[in-house]
């Protein structure tokens, strides 16, 4: 789209040299008699403006000069930021069409080199929107490209567009989960804030790791029926990065927020926990048929409680394992000096 | 907490000054930062990278210090091991807030290093009081060398974002630069083999370093 702005720029350019001709040549600056309806975004009100131009300069010399000032003043308003500009070259443009022009010129040229990237939609942005659509039909056509085509439908777009999408089906799904993951993120760091603040009490590191991973399960429910699909396709080899990128991504946020700082190999090992009882809930979540999914519930409880036990009993295991090499030092000790060779140096 | 309110008003700033110079589409996390500048992803990944080493670094020699210890705690030169150690301790402490902070994954070889690190402290003081002493002047030196392209890499770079973070780590390569001299003011040189020892050392420093940053 940057190459669309410079072309936009060239023919705003373009367009003014030629009404500063036809203005040369004695004639009121025209402007095309619809009324352009106010636009709210910079870069609508800029394709407008040239639009406009373009207009002006092929159009018959007939229109008075008033009705100008008028379009000038809608296409102003869309403008805020520059409303004192406005309310000054509004002032002039009806006696003076120059200076309207050129005000016109500058706040035109603002709005390029301005903040439109802020306004401006990006090919990612879209493509969220299209997949975000597209979820709406996931029960009714699956994890497919059509599920795709039927979203950009809905937002007015050829279904054409699922071109945009290399991955098809693998898109969407990733998607999802991209979605569903950012809005675990943001519960959990809510939560955090809230005990941060003294608003809500500390839960166990147990019950917490529990709710985070119901929470997220529970966003599946919506789909569960077309869940095996998708969890298909995530297993396709070119899905496969990703799909685990989301997945880790997922289970350290949920350690963090759980309070986890540790920088030993206890960071892998409990990532790995998570990890397998978030994939084998997941499964089980697919096989029941309890209602609200109690089995599952009842599942991830007895999961968290077996990995609190196996952490309470490597514990145990450590502090034997120390209290063993400190026996071997011991007697290292005394057989030095039992030998002789304990001697200070 | 108070870090993270403590910079909140200047990171925002900056952050969006950055925004708005870079177009591209920036993951920029919110997450609180300690000696970190607010980053974006690429930066945020040769960050990562030099933490994860330094921490493992750190980490290492820890673990020879107390395998130094353990064979010459009883000796007259135990004090003065004692004292680098301690201050290894603290660089240590310093990376593990960091890398928990800012949510850097440390390195998978932790294990090894735990072992490396302490069989090559015990093997080294072993050979007596010098060994040690040779031992710690060539790691040190690799390490302070390490820490010296670190700082040039973020000289490179930008200067004025990374002035926390080179302030840390000129201070420890201040350090290790002392426990090197250290080194050779106590016979270090005086052990037979000694260059032959130094270079073995500093190879597996070397290795330890580049696997350190990847894995």
């Amino acid at each position: 789209s940057p190459s669309v702005q410079l072309d936009m720029a060239a023919l705003l350019l373009r367009a003014l040299r030629t009404g500063r001709t036809l203005r040369g040549l004695g004639s009121a600056v025209a402007a095309p008699a619809t009324s352009t309806p106010r636009c709210s975004s910079l870069t609508q009100g800029f394709h407008s403006t040239a639009l406009r131009l373009q207009d002006e300069s092929k159009s018959d010399k007939s229109s008075s000069s008033s009705s100008s000032s008028t379009s000038y003043h809608e296409h102003y308003q869309a403008h805020p930021a520059d409303q004192d500009t406005t309310a000054a070259s509004h002032g002039a443009s009806a006696d003076d069409p120059s200076t309207a022009d050129a005000s016109r010129a500058n706040t035109s040229y603002q709005d390029q080199s301005g903040e439109q990237s802020e306004e401006y939609e990006t090919e990612e942005q879209l493509q969220a929107r299209i997949l975000t659509a597209a979820l709406e039909f996931v029960p009714l056509h699956g994890w497919t490209v059509d599920a795709i085509a039927a979203g950009a439908e809905t937002l007015e777009l050829s279904s054409a567009s699922t071109g945009m999408f290399n991955n098809g089906a693998g898109d969407l799904v990733l998607h999802f989960i991209a979605q569903c993951n950012s809005q675990l993120t943001e519960i959990l760091a809510e939560q955090n804030n809230q005990v941060q603040l003294g608003q809500a009490e500390q839960k166990k590191t147990a019950d917490f790791l529990r709710d985070a991973v119901e929470t997220r399960l529970r966003m599946n429910i919506p789909y569960i029926d077309t869940w095996p699909q998708a969890m298909s396709i995530l297993l396709l080899p070119y899905n496969i990065p990703d799909s685990l990128k989301h997945l880790s991504t997922m289970v350290d946020d949920i350690w963090y927020y759980a309070g986890d700082r540790s920088t030993d190999m206890n960071w892998y090992t409990k990532r790995a926990a998570l990890t397998g009882i978030y994939n084998t809930t997941e499964l089980v979540m697919l096989q029941d048929s309890s209602p609200d999914f109690q089995d599952t519930w009842n599942f991830l409880d007895n999961r968290i409680q077996d990995m609190a036990n196996m952490a309470t009993s490597a514990k145990q295991v450590q502090s034997t394992g120390e209290a063993v090499v400190q026996g071997f030092m011991g007697a290292a000790v005394t057989l030095k000096n039992l030998t002789g060779l304990n001697q200070r140096r | 907490m108070q870090r993270a309110a403590y910079t909140t008003d200047s990171l925002v700033k900056r952050w969006l000054r950055h925004r708005l110079k870079c177009r591209a589409p920036l993951q920029v996390s919110m997450r609180p930062y300690s000696v970190f500048p607010p980053v974006d992803s690429e930066e945020k990944k040769m960050l990562d990278r030099m933490m994860r080493v330094d921490h493992a670094g750190e980490y290492g020699a820890n673990r020879i210090y107390a395998g130094q210890m353990a064979v010459l705690g009883r000796s007259r030169s135990a004090p003065l091991i004692q004292e680098m150690w301690e201050q290894e301790k603290k660089h240590l402490k310093k990376f593990d807030e960091i890398l928990a902070v800012n949510r850097i994954r440390p390195t998978a070889l932790l294990p090894l290093w735990n072992v490396a690190g302490f069989l090559l402290g015990a093997s080294t003081a072993l050979l007596g009081k010098e060994g040690a002493m040779a031992c710690t002047v060539a790691v040190e030196e690799s390490i302070s060398e390490h820490y010296n392209s670190q700082i040039r890499t973020l000289m490179e770079q930008d200067p004025d974002k990374y002035v926390e973070l080179l302030k840390v780590i000129k201070e420890f390569r201040d350090d290790e630069m002392e426990h090197h001299d250290t080194g050779l003011e106590h016979e270090a040189e005086s052990l037979p083999g000694y260059w032959l020892l130094k270079n073995a050392i500093q190879l597996g420093c070397k290795f330890a370093i580049y696997t350190s940053q990847r894995i």
